[in-house]
């Protein structure tokens, strides 16, 4: 467990940047800005709505004990309770406006982060799939609560304060000589805490991360009958981390204790020195003689001056929830956007020199000086084991893996391959619950019915759409409706000839097929790259055969 | 329902009965809490009218006046309250933090005990529902195990203080109050819990589309389709968004409810007490507004309660399963029967067939992964999945899974049997080097020979080896198979082997080919879908 938590904590080490998160969220703040905004300006009158209830009590308390009218008093009672309605109305509203504020962000932020993950450099599975769910539901808090929630700590203090001098500018020296220290404890405990807590966070989450794997890799865990084992190792580390979170939160609950310290003592003050002051038993001269109404609305005010601050803390875990989040999603960065260049008009020759590629954090590159020259309209297949870099070299031309070092050279220039010049098939395709039909139809959204029919019918999908109602129009379901392997990977290529791009990429069209079905696919593959430039990543001899050259890695 | 408590809440009690201590310290604090709260609030308000009245009444008036004992009593209340909200959230946090890292575990022990049909369904995004958000669920049932004592503490003070003033203020702040919790729990009821459950659905689905996107990225990037994957992304998350604006509504609404109740209650308690004079009013006005205030914290664990209801429902239906010992050492080695040949004790069976005519499945069923319980029982294979099926972990980590003592002489062995060890040697920290999510560092022919080795380190009389060197060069293959060879010889193994490639094949004396017509099975576990049905 202990290499384990060393690995990790040496992972998270490379991947926080707290500059770079903190820049990032800062920009997520502005992009926010405008709809969070509304929900800020709810949580403000809130504030007033409190002040308006504090004077209702005062004038109420007032006219009993002046006898006056009954109609003032009444009037007072029903301001109380306007006042109070109106709070609950905001805080419908404010609910409200929260979640829409955070629905919209998620949107944007979903977006940016599909053009990072889809657009840039490749990244492994997982993190990709937890960046675009998990990292971007962790925001949800954030903008639902923590920040509409933040101005009205930063502003409403104040503005209670102020409406306090109003009745009593003592009291409000008061609250206000409360208030500093406790601002200066919160930073001084913050900074502090901040950074042991969102480590803390992190290792929360990594917890999490473990069990997941764990349920993953079940089938491998219950046949090494390693259940015990595992469940043990499970409860060790979650018991450490237990431990270590209570650790956190020793120092973590100062902070709260501190405001609740204040807060009270704030009350406790005003309470006491209106007392002496409205008795006249204050031992040193005042420049204010309180009356009950300043009195009584002052104290009523107090427990409100600390209110907004109780609040941000109880939101702040959708803060720290947000930061650790932050960490992750500001290594997803937005690709440039794809030059603009004429699409290729005939089968390209293509020439590979010196090429190395390198992912970040790999021992060694994946591919090194890599040499290779296509002619025009030629079938090379790249031949070797798994990690010997096929995929990269197939990756290079889609711009999902990184050119460290040497060029590519295109028809003899060095000129991007965009989107418009490539078709591709590989082993498992993305299926969508839709019809076979809109299924091919994916690698040209405009395709006229007939070429998606000539396309199904090169790639060998005839069988299969006899025997499925509708034919083309069948509806896969989202799990693929039992497409078998075979057909995934025909209607892969039904895809690539369906788009007549001048390169076609072929990632293992045939791994795990056997001998009968990998001939039967050899005839279509063959149709498939007829006048285009094709490379093709395989470990089968007889797809290789099919190549005018064979390149083994 | 049965008297039987149901498999979470025994998990609850029992850790309710380790932690009691802690409990008791939350709950006292609480209590202390919600009382100090209310009375600092109630008996300044008392104390500065009465203050008014003496003061106005003359400087004789004013001196007869008690102004120690209130005074003090104010200071003294805020200390408390301060006090011991510090013991509230820390004994809570201690007692839910300790309890959790005790009931996950459990929860893990008994998925795995579960019949593989049932287990191996897990999709990522219900396993991460249930391991990591229905338990944390659970933790608001230690956390808020305090908060009905604290809302009782503040009543009664509450109460207490209105009393003054006579019965109607008093009846008015327990009517109020009685209103409050019902109103709460209702709305909470309504529409919060089906809200939240929602929530939980959703995101689940959207993260088994986010996958089934993120794995097609090659493709997405051919077609030009990135921006088409955001918004399909989008499209799908928008069911997720609607749920989760119906959970901030309904809490909205739970917190709109309490704030016009405490605002009819203030005003009620203040003209019922008007009667006996400014001081008590004032102190029943404050009294109200703290009493209706101090529920707050329970209305909160109303609007949390329906999902953590749904969160227990399902523990329960996965907590059903005890976990078993592990099989006995088996006495000698087993005879095998698959389909209808019998296999003795090393003797070395490829199985051989056209791709999707039920290989894996075979090895599956056999391992009692599918279908019937295991017979042989497990004990008798060391197996080599088809996907490697490697943990997060480091590489001496993922080998341990075979045999949890094993030394580090015992891991290069198996290392070197598997034609991995030089690489191992090569890579920063050797046998502690993280490999990642699913050994994401390594090529997928590595995370290969290290799931071989992995078997190999198992002492089981039959190795089921599942496509040994699928991906691997010429070169690599022959060094893999005749490490293979001299492993079987050794040891005297038994060997399952299912390969589309000549060379391991030639390792063994029988063939058994399935024809085409054998029904085609899916994997074990479903490659995931771009939608969820819910």
């Amino acid at each position: 467990m202990s290499a384990y938590t060393q690995a990790m904590g040496s992972r998270i080490a490379q991947i926080v940047h707290p500059l770079d998160s903190k820049a990032w969220l800062k920009r997520r703040d502005r992009v926010a800005g405008p709809v969070v905004r509304r929900a800020q300006a709810v949580g403000l009158l809130d504030g007033l709505a409190a002040i308006g209830f504090a004077a209702g009590l005062a004038f109420g308390a007032d006219a009993i004990a002046n006898r006056r009218e009954p109609w003032i008093f009444s009037l007072c009672l029903a301001g109380v309770l306007a006042a109070m309605l109106l709070r609950a109305l905001l805080a419908y509203a404010s609910a409200r406006m929260g979640a829409e504020a955070a629905a919209g962000a998620k949107v944007n932020l979903r977006a940016e982060l599909a053009r990072a993950v889809f657009g840039g450099p490749r990244r492994p599975a997982g993190e990709a799939t937890t960046a675009l769910v998990e990292g971007v539901e962790a925001m949800d808090g954030y903008f639902a609560r923590f920040l509409p929630t933040r101005l009205s700590a930063a502003v409403l203090p104040l503005l209670m304060i102020a409406a306090a001098a109003i009745a009593s500018p003592i009291c409000a020296a008061i609250m206000l000589a409360t208030l500093i220290p406790f601002i200066a404890a919160m930073i001084l405990a913050g900074t502090a805490a901040a950074a042991e807590s969102r480590a803390q966070f992190q290792a929360l989450e990594r917890l999490s991360g473990l069990f997941l794997d764990r349920v993953r890799a079940l089938p491998v865990v219950l046949a090494f009958e390693a259940e015990g084992t595992t469940t043990a190792a499970l409860g060790r580390s979650a018991s450490a981390l237990a431990e270590r979170t209570l650790k956190v939160l020793r120092v973590a609950f100062v902070s709260s204790a501190a405001l609740e310290f204040f807060a009270a003592l704030s009350v406790a003050l005003v309470a006491v020195y209106c007392g002496f002051n409205l008795l006249r038993l204050l031992p040193f001269p005042v420049p204010e003689q309180l009356d009950l109404k300043r009195a009584f609305f002052v104290l009523a005010l107090a427990p409100e001056v600390y209110a907004p601050m109780r609040r941000l803390a109880a939101a702040y875990h959708d803060r720290q929830a947000a930061e650790a989040a932050a960490a992750r999603l500001c290594t997803f960065e937005e690709p440039a956007p794809a030059p603009t260049v004429a699409p290729l008009p005939a089968a390209p020759a293509i020439r590979f020199e010196g090429v190395t590629v390198r992912y970040p954090e790999a021992d060694t590159p994946a591919v090194a000086g890599f040499d290779l020259d296509i002619p025009a309209g030629a079938m090379v297949a790249l031949v070797g084991a798994s990690g010997a870099g096929k995929s990269s070299i197939l990756n290079l031309l889609l711009g999902l893996s990184p050119l460290t070092e040497g060029r590519i050279l295109i028809d003899g220039a060095e000129r991007p391959v965009t989107a418009a010049d490539i078709a591709w098939a590989g082993q498992s395709p993305l299926i969508l619950p839709a019809s076979i039909a809109d299924n091919i139809a994916l690698s040209r959204r405009d395709a006229p019915r007939a070429e998606i029919e000539a396309a199904a019918r090169d790639a060998g999908l005839e069988a299969a759409l006899a025997h499925r109602p509708g034919g083309l129009d069948f509806v896969l379901d989202e799990r693929g409706s039992g497409l078998s392997g075979g057909e995934r990977r025909r209607l892969s290529l039904a895809r690539a000839l369906l788009k007549p791009a001048p390169i076609l990429l072929l990632d293992e069209p045939t791994a795990n097929l056997d001998a009968v079905a990998e001939t039967q696919m050899l005839t279509a593959l063959r149709r498939a790259a007829q006048s285009r430039t094709t490379l093709i990543a395989t470990h089968s001899e007889a797809v290789a055969a099919l190549a005018d050259k064979v390149v083994r890695l | 329902m049965s008297s039987q408590p149901s498999p979470v809440d025994a998990l609850i009690r029992d850790q309710k009965r380790v932690h009691a201590g802690n409990l008791r310290l939350a709950i006292l604090s609480a209590v202390v809490v919600g009382a100090a709260s209310t009375l600092l609030l109630g008996l300044s308000g008392w104390f500065i009218v009465a203050s008014a009245a003496a003061g106005a009444a003359g400087l004789a008036a004013a001196h007869a006046f008690n102004v120690l004992l209130p005074g003090a009593a104010i200071r003294l209340l805020a200390i408390l309250r301060t006090a011991s909200r510090y013991g509230e959230r820390l004994a809570g946090h201690a007692a839910a933090l300790r309890a959790l890292a005790a009931i996950r575990p459990a929860v893990f022990a008994s998925l795995a005990a579960a019949p593989p049909a049932e287990s191996l369904a897990l999709s990522r995004g219900e396993a991460s529902a249930r391991l990591v958000q229905d338990v944390d669920a659970v933790e608001t049932r230690f956390v808020r195990l305090s908060a009905p004592w604290s809302a009782a503490a503040g009543l009664g003070a509450g109460l207490f203080l209105a009393a003054f003033a006579g019965w109607a203020p008093s009846l008015v702040i327990l009517t109020a109050a009685g209103a409050a919790i019902l109103s709460a729990r209702a709305l909470a009821r309504r529409y919060s819990a089906p809200a939240r459950i929602a929530v939980q659905t959703k995101v689940g689905a959207l993260k088994d589309s986010a996958a089934a996107l993120v794995s097609a990225a090659a493709e997405l990037r051919a077609y030009g389709l990135e921006d088409w994957a955001g918004q399909t992304l989008n499209q799908r998350a928008a069911d997720l968004e609607a749920a989760r604006l119906a959970a901030a509504r309904a809490q909205g609404l739970v917190l709109a409810s309490q704030a016009a109740i405490l605002g009819a209650a203030v005003a009620a308690a203040m003209a019922a007490a008007a009667p006996t004079g400014a001081p008590l009013a004032a102190l029943s006005a404050l009294a109200a507004a703290m009493s209706v205030e101090a529920l707050s914290g329970l209305a909160h664990a109303f609007d949390q309660d329906g999902a953590a209801r749904e969160a227990r429902d399902r523990l329960n239906a996965l907590l059903r399963h005890q976990p078993r010992p592990a099989s006995a050492p088996l006495v000698e080695a087993p005879a095998l029967t698959l389909l209808d040949q019998t296999l003795q004790p090393g003797e070395r069976l490829a199985i051989v067939g056209p791709s999707g005519c039920g290989k894996t499945t075979l090895i599956e069923t056999l391992l009692g992964l599918r279908g019937e319980a295991a017979q042989p029982p497990r004990g008798a294979f060391a197996w080599l999945p088809q996907d490697a099926g490697l943990i997060a972990g480091t590489v001496r980590e993922n080998l341990r899974l075979a045999a949890p003592q094993a030394s580090d002489a015992a891991l290069w062995e198996v290392l070197e049997d598997a034609a991995l060890a030089d690489r191992v040697r090569a890579a920063p920290g050797g046998l502690s080097a993280y490999l990642g999510d699913d050994g994401e560092r390594l090529s997928g022919g590595e995370r290969r020979r290290l799931a071989l080795a992995r078997a190999y380190l198992r002492t089981a009389p039959w190795l089921l080896l599942d496509e040994p060197t699928e991906g691997l060069d010429p070169t690599t293959e022959a060094r893999v198979i005749e490490g293979l060879e001299q492993r079987l010889t050794r040891t005297g193994q038994g060997l399952l082997l299912i390969s589309h490639r000549p060379a391991p094949v030639r390792l063994c004396d029988r063939i058994l080919r399935l024809d085409e017509t054998a029904q085609e099975k899916g994997p074990a576990v479903a490659p995931p879908g771009l939608v969820v049905t819910p």
